[in-house]
This record gives structure tokens, C-alpha cells and sequence, in this order.
């Protein structure tokens, strides 16, 4: 789970220069969209009057917003993006990937940063508009109920689940003893399972009463009245043969 | 896929831009400053890291689950008491933590890559990489990584860059710093022995550095003295061992820190050490550089030092004093201690022309007198001053135990100077009328019976002014001696010191002076009694 490796520095030896481009969320939720293929448009690079011009255009299919195929007009996304270019700045930027398997591998270096903008038309402003009322709407709404909430408690002589558990408790009867060997078996096999337990957690694994119970237990157990695991019995030592946990996974995988 | 479009003046080219769908890599981006000069084409080899470190804090220490160590329902009571408390733990996640990147292996350098919060929640970075056919492919940056290299050499921690900078101003020898701290952790480490061979070795190592336990310290720091001094040894014993080659000056700078510092040791003591030297003023030069600085140190702390002194002293002497009047006294109680004679002598000289009532002062304690000093030449009395000062080690002190010992040979003088002084100086305006008052009942023990002659030390001139009674001969005496309201006469006979009460006091002296019938003479539109024998 830890990522350590050893980083694989061919890209950087190859020089290979990338572009890091900052894309408007809109656009790239429409990226998103795109086709198995991955294409998602064209990119112009130009040199007018000296300048470098570098521009976007988005593929015409994936201008809808509802959903590729669709044709809302309402909602469409702007095609033309223009690239605003900036060399790397101050900043040494490399880009570097991690893999599957805990592989990273440095790519390359950023020679340039460009900024995506869109052209602000009616599109533009249309679906700008959108956005701001999606944002505006409040994450939480008040609903009306239905029916009243019936999990308060009213104050009540004896409340109902009061009563089910005392008949319950009478018809179940109380606990029965059972022999002596079944109870030692129904304990060390629980003893198996966690180190430490609380009398009444026995008693309800091993539905005996608990003064029988705890004769039994005096047998085989010890009670820890301080230190970490506190009130909680355990097996006497003798009783005990735990294995570490790195013992067991050793086991499980052998 | 490239097609040519073009205008005639321009020319452009396009490429398709691919976004890859099934992308199992996950970019990111790693950010080095640039004041870094980092170069990755230099690196030969790297190795890169999560820091993990913060699971410790973050991460329940789980206990081994199942069989050995745990217990029956522990998580679920864990997870129940949680939500009980309303305590919320954040979540150790992996992907947060910041990365360590080793390059060119355990010599070279390492950084540390902090994520970047916020990156990828209002726009989305993509890395454009041109492919071999052409065409774009764009991967969206997954988080965003700050790396900043980290210190292989040591550093101070946050306390002790707060001391440091708190003695930025007077520590010269910034070398110094790391190497006590480096000596402080050996000490701590091991023992003395290896400390010393260590600490040697390494100021020969470091040649020109200085062993850096000196500290300079100023006046204020008078409490760490004792440690100063201490370090100040040891730093002396430290350069004893550095045989690296010292720059003179540092050499020199070093010299007068430790003689500031031995100086700051002094101080605390003798205080008073210094105030026989000649210089008075600050503007006064000797010919080593240390003089001055002693003496200006010395006056420094005098003047402080005085002033809390002179309260006690005047507690004792029941007085309050200016400073200079102070030396005055002392001088002239200085003088008094050799030659009594001599100084009556000189008393009288100078109360024909000055006002040696200094001495009265001195004696008394008081400084009634002063205030006649004080219209007289101060210069002078500059002069001397520090001269008499100097013999005592705290000048508001002496008067009082000087006077003890010269009183008798002194006060006679001072009575006679009295009685010459008194008519002319007579009502001082500035002379609050405490201290002429106090300076009364001194003089009322060496009762001086004649103008010129200054008593020698006959019975009647008592030390102790405790005895004195309220009789017509005490009375006849006073108004001989000088012109005298009621209300001084009063305050001769003080309640205190002849042991009657205040009524008493006043019928009695009025009685006295029914019989003695003194003749009247206003002065400063008051009554004042006085007798011609």
C-alpha cells in the first residue's frame, strides 16, 4: 500500500517537454464525455503577426450538455477556446505518474502553461448562467412530512418495549444450567476467539446463570481488576496458548 | 492527423487532442521552487516515498484483533464511546501524505513533496503531451505536490532560535552558535572526556572558529552573570585549545568581551571600585580603551545604584538627599576622618566663603546645609566629590556611619559653622524647612557656647541627641546662637527627645522664655527670639 519505489527517470532524460493546461470544470466534464477514442477536439497553434497562437476547439458532438447525442440548445458548451500561453515562471515543474504497481516514473518537465479560456459569447453567458442558478440553490430543503414522527418518546407508565422484554424474560424462563463439560467447551472455545471478556458478555454467549457461571470460570480463569483490559476475565495461563497474530497469518498463508 | 489551415499571414497547424479513457496512471505534478535550481536531468537515480510518519498520531494504535490481546466487543464499545464524546477522527489517508524523494541515493539530496490542497476543485489541470504521431494527449493532474528540499545540516529548534535572536544584537560570532549547541548535545550524550576530545577536535577542525562560549552581555543581563561567567571560562579554555589561526580582530573583539564579561563580574561587587577614577565626566579620555568603558559602566550603575542607596542611607539618617550633596558630604567627611583639625579649619575657611555646611550635612545627615552648598561652586565640589566618593563604597551610605565615628570632632565645627552661617545663609528659600529643622537637633548636642571658638569635644557635645532636655539653659543657648522663632524652638525640643508631650512642651517653653525675656527682631515678617550675652 505504500508507495515506495525506485523512480523511473526516462522521461526526464528524454527532455520530453509537456504543457500543463488549466481547464475550465465545464469543459472538462465535457472531456469526460468523450468516445472511446478520446478525442475531444483540435487544438491550432498559429503564428499571427509573430505572436503564437495557440486555440481550442471543441469537437462538435460533445457540445451538449445534457448528454452525448443530445442536441439542447439551450445548453451548449462553447467551442472555441482560445489558450493563454505562460513559459514554466519561477517554478521547476515536473510531472511524474504513479502506476498500478507502485511504479512512478517521472514523465517530463513542463516547458509551458496555458490557461484554457473561453470566448465569451451568448453561449457563454447562457451557460454561465446555468451554473449560477444550479449553485445558488441550497444544498439542504425542508420537506413537509407525511405522517407524524412516531420515534419519540411520549411519557408513558410503562413503555411497550418494557414490556415485551419482561415477556420475553418469562417465557424464555431463566437460564438453565448445563453440564459442567458443556459450559468448559462453550467457554474455551469463545476464549479462542478474543483474550478478553466481561462476565456479562459470557453470560450471554453461554446463557448460563451467572453464579454458575462464575464457579466455573474461577476454575479456568483469571479476573484483571486493573490494567488495560479492566473487570474482564481471561484464561489462566495454563490455559493459554495464544499464538501472535504474525504466527497465525504465517500459518494461514503456509 | 495534422492538416494544414493557413491564412496568408500566418501559418498554423492542427492536432487532434486526445484525452485517453482507460488510464490506469495517475499523474501528478511536482512543484520545486525555483531559487532551488533543481535540474532533473542531473539526476542519476531517485527514490521517492509516502511519509507515513503521521500515522502514529492519526491512526488508532489498533490491538491485535482476535485471539490474543483483545477483547469481546472492544470496537464496537470504542466506536460507541466515540460517538458518545462527539469525537471525530480524521482519517489517515494515504493519498494525503506528503512524499519523500531521495536523489542520487543516501548522499545526495532529499526532498519532501507536500500536497497542494484545493487544486482540483474549480478547474481542472491537464498535461498536454505530444505524441509521436502528432497529435495531443492530455491526462488530468490528480494532485498537485510541492517540493522543498530538506536540511541535511543541523538546525536550531524553535526555543533555541528564540534565544538566539533575542542576543542577535550581541553575539558577533555566529559560528559559535552550532557549535555550543553541538556541545551541549554531546554532553548530554556522553561523557566528559569524549566531550572535551570532541570539542577540541573539532575547533581544530574548524581552524579559525572560536570556541564559542563567550558572551557578551550588557548591564541588564546581571542575572545570568553567574552562568556567564561560567561559559565565559570555559570559552576562555577553549580558545587556550583551538590553535586554528585567529583573526586579529576577532581576537580582539574577543578580548574585550571577555573583559566586558569580567567586568559584568565585578560590577555586582565593587561597585565603588571605580569611582576614584579620574573620570568624572564622560567626556574624559584615558589612554586604554578599557577606562572609560569601566568608568562609564561604574557611573552607570552608580547613578542607579546611588539613588536607591541614598534611601536607605536616608531612612537611616532620617533624610532625603540629592546625590551631589551626597558627595559634597562625603568629601568633606573624607577630609574630616584625617585631619579633623584640618577640616575645621578648612570649615572655617570656607564658611567665611562657601558653604562648608556640607559638613554640618555630613554630620547630621541632613542637608540643611546643602541647600547653602547648593548656590556654591559646583565644580569644586565635582572635583572632590568623586574624590570623596571613591573612599566610600556606596556614597549615600557612608554619611551616616562616617558621621558616627567624626561626629564629635565634626559637629563641633559644624555648630560653629552654624552660627556663622546661619545669619547670613539664614532663611534659604530652598531649604525646606525639614532639613533646617533636622539639622537643629544635631547641633544641639555639641553645644557649642561660644560664636568663634569650635567646641572641642567637650561633655557637652554628645553624639547621641536623645538626652536632651528642656531647659532654660538649652533655651538661653539656642537664642544666643542665633535668632529663633517659637515654632524652631519648638521643633529643638522635640516631643521624641525630651520626652514630654506636645502641650507640655509648649507651656514649659513658654514659661523659659517668660523668664528669659529675649529680645525681639522681625525677620521675614516673623517673631524671632533672641539673646546678647
Amino acid at each position: 500500500m505504500s508507495d515506495k519505489a525506485q523512480v523511473n527517470l526516462t522521461g526526464v532524460k528524454q527532455s520530453k517537454g509537456v504543457w500543463l493546461v488549466k481547464v475550465p470544470k465545464y469543459l472538462s466534464e465535457q472531456w469526460d464525455k468523450a468516445p472511446e477514442k478520446g478525442e475531444v477536439g483540435k487544438i491550432t497553434i498559429g503564428k499571427k503577426l509573430g505572436k503564437t497562437e495557440v486555440s481550442f476547439s471543441l469537437d462538435a458532438e460533445l457540445t451538449a450538455r445534457g448528454g452525448v447525442g443530445e442536441n439542447d440548445a439551450s445548453t451548449q458548451v462553447p467551442r472555441e477556446h482560445p489558450f493563454t500561453m505562460h513559459t514554466a515562471g519561477g517554478q521547476t515543474l515536473a510531472v511524474f505518474s504513479q502506476g498500478d504497481g507502485d511504479e512512478i516514473r517521472l514523465e517530463g518537465m513542463v516547458v509551458h502553461r496555458a490557461e484554457c479560456r473561453p470566448v465569451v459569447n451568448d453561449d457563454y453567458m447562457r451557460l454561465k448562467k446555468l451554473q449560477l442558478k444550479e449553485s445558488t440553490k441550497p444544498q439542504r430543503l425542508s420537506q413537509q412530512l407525511e405522517r407524524a414522527v412516531t420515534t419519540i418518546f411520549k411519557p408513558r407508565a410503562d413503555h411497550d418495549f418494557n414490556l415485551e422484554h419482561d415477556k420475553k424474560k418469562k417465557t424464555d424462563g431463566k437460564m438453565v444450567r448445563a453440564e459442567r463439560q458443556v459450559v468448559l467447551d462453550m467457554l474455551f472455545s469463545a476464549f479462542e476467539k478474543h483474550q478478553y471478556y466481561n462476565i456479562k458478555d459470557l453470560v450471554d454467549i453461554t446463557k448460563q446463570p451467572v453464579t454458575y457461571l462464575k464457579e466455573i470460570i474461577r476454575e479456568i480463569g483469571v479476573y484483571n481488576s486493573k490494567g488495560t483490559h479492566k473487570s474482564t476475565w481471561e484464561l489462566k495461563p495454563e490455559y493459554r496458548h495464544y499464538r501472535s497474530a504474525e504466527e497465525e497469518e504465517e500459518m494461514q498463508t503456509a | 492527423m495534422t492538416s494544414l489551415g493557413s491564412s496568408s499571414s500566418s501559418s498554423s497547424t492542427e492536432y487532434t487532442v486526445r484525452v485517453p479513457k482507460n488510464n490506469s496512471k495517475k499523474y501528478n505534478l511536482m512543484a520545486f521552487n525555483s531559487g532551488d535550481k533543481v535540474n532533473c536531468s542531473t539526476w542519476t537515480q531517485a527514490r521517492m516515498e509516502r511519509d507515513m510518519s503521521a500515522r502514529r498520531i492519526y491512526g488508532e494504535e489498533e490491538a491485535a484483533e482476535g485471539a490474543a490481546g483483545s477483547e469481546f466487543g472492544k470496537k464496537q464499545r470504542e466506536e460507541s464511546r466515540r460517538k458518545k464524546y462527539g469525537i471525530v477522527t480524521r482519517e489517515f489517508k494515504v493519498e494525503d501524505q506528503p512524499w519523500i524523494l531521495k536523489v542520487n541515493g543516501k548522499a545526495g539530496k532529499r526532498f519532501k513533496g507536500i500536497k497542494k490542497g484545493g487544486v482540483t476543485e474549480n478547474a481542472s489541470y491537464y498535461i498536454f503531451t505530444q505524441c509521436p504521431d502528432g497529435a495531443f494527449e492530455a491526462f488530468p493532474v490528480h494532485g498537485w505536490y510541492n517540493f522543498t528540499p530538506q536540511a541535511k545540516h543541523r538546525t536550531l529548534t524553535a526555543e533555541e532560535a528564540e534565544e538566539e535572536w533575542g542576543r542577535r544584537n550581541k553575539v558577533v560570532n555566529h559560528f559559535s552558535i552550532m557549535l555550543q549547541r553541538r556541545f551541549r548535545e554531546q554532553e548530554r550524550g556522553g561523557e566528559d572526556d569524549d566531550d572535551e576530545n570532541d570539542k577540541s577536535g573539532k575547533k581544530k577542525k574548524k581552524g579559525g572558529r572560536k570556541g564559542g562560549d563567550l558572551r557578551i552581555h550588557d548591564l541588564e543581563e546581571d542575572l545570568e552573570m553567574s552562568s556567564d561567567d561560567s561559559d565565559s571560562s570555559v570559552g576562555d579554555d577553549g580558545e587556550a585549545k583551538t590553535k586554528g589561526k585567529k583573526d586579529s580582530g576577532k581576537g580582539k573583539a574577543k578580548k574585550k568581551k571577555r573583559k566586558s564579561s569580567d567586568k559584568d563580574a565585578l560590577e555586582d561587587s565593587d561597585d565603588g571600585d571605580y569611582e576614584g577614577l579620574e573620570v568624572d565626566y564622560m567626556s574624559d579620555e584615558s589612554s586604554s580603551d578599557e577606562e572609560p568603558e569601566k568608568a562609564k559602566q561604574s557611573k552607570g550603575e552608580d547613578h542607579p545604584k546611588g539613588i536607591d542607596e541614598a534611601s536607605e542611607s536616608e531612612e537611616e539618617s532620617e533624610e532625603e538627599k540629592p546625590n551631589e550633596e551626597e558627595t559634597k558630604e562625603e568629601e568633606e567627611e573624607e577630609e574630616g576622618k584625617k585631619t579633623p583639625v584640618q577640616t575645621e579649619k578648612k570649615k572655617k575657611k570656607d564658611s567665611s566663603g562657601e558653604s562648608e555646611t556640607s559638613d554640618d550635612s555630613d554630620i547630621d545627615g541632613e542637608t540643611a546645609s546643602a541647600l547653602f552648598m547648593k548656590k556654591r561652586t559646583p565644580p569644586k565640589r565635582g572635583g572632590r566629590g568623586s574624590a570623596g566618593s571613591s573612599r566610600t563604597g556606596s556614597r549615600p551610605g557612608t554619611p551616616s556611619i562616617d558621621s558616627a565615628s567624626t561626629s564629635s570632632t565634626l559637629r563641633a565645627a559644624a555648630s560653629k559653622l552654624e552660627q556663622g552661617k546661619r545669619p547670613t545663609a539664614g532663611p534659604s528659600t530652598d531649604s525646606p524647612a525639614a532639613k533646617r529643622l533636622k539639622m537643629e537637633p544635631s547641633s544641639q548636642s555639641p553645644a557649642p557656647s561660644g560664636k568663634t571658638t569650635p567646641q572641642p569635644p567637650s561633655g557637652k557635645s554628645t553624639p547621641s541627641s536623645s538626652d536632651v532636655q528642656l531647659t532654660e539653659e538649652a533655651v538661653r543657648r539656642y537664642l544666643i546662637r542665633k535668632p529663633m522663632t517659637t515654632k524652631d524652638l519648638l521643633k529643638k525640643f522635640q516631643t521624641k527627645r525630651t520626652g514630654l508631650s506636645s502641650e507640655q512642651t509648649v507651656n514649659v517653653l513658654a514659661q523659659i522664655l517668660k523668664r528669659l525675656n529675649p529680645e525681639r527682631k522681625n525677620v521675614n515678617d516673623k517673631m524671632h527670639f533672641y539673646l546678647t550675652e
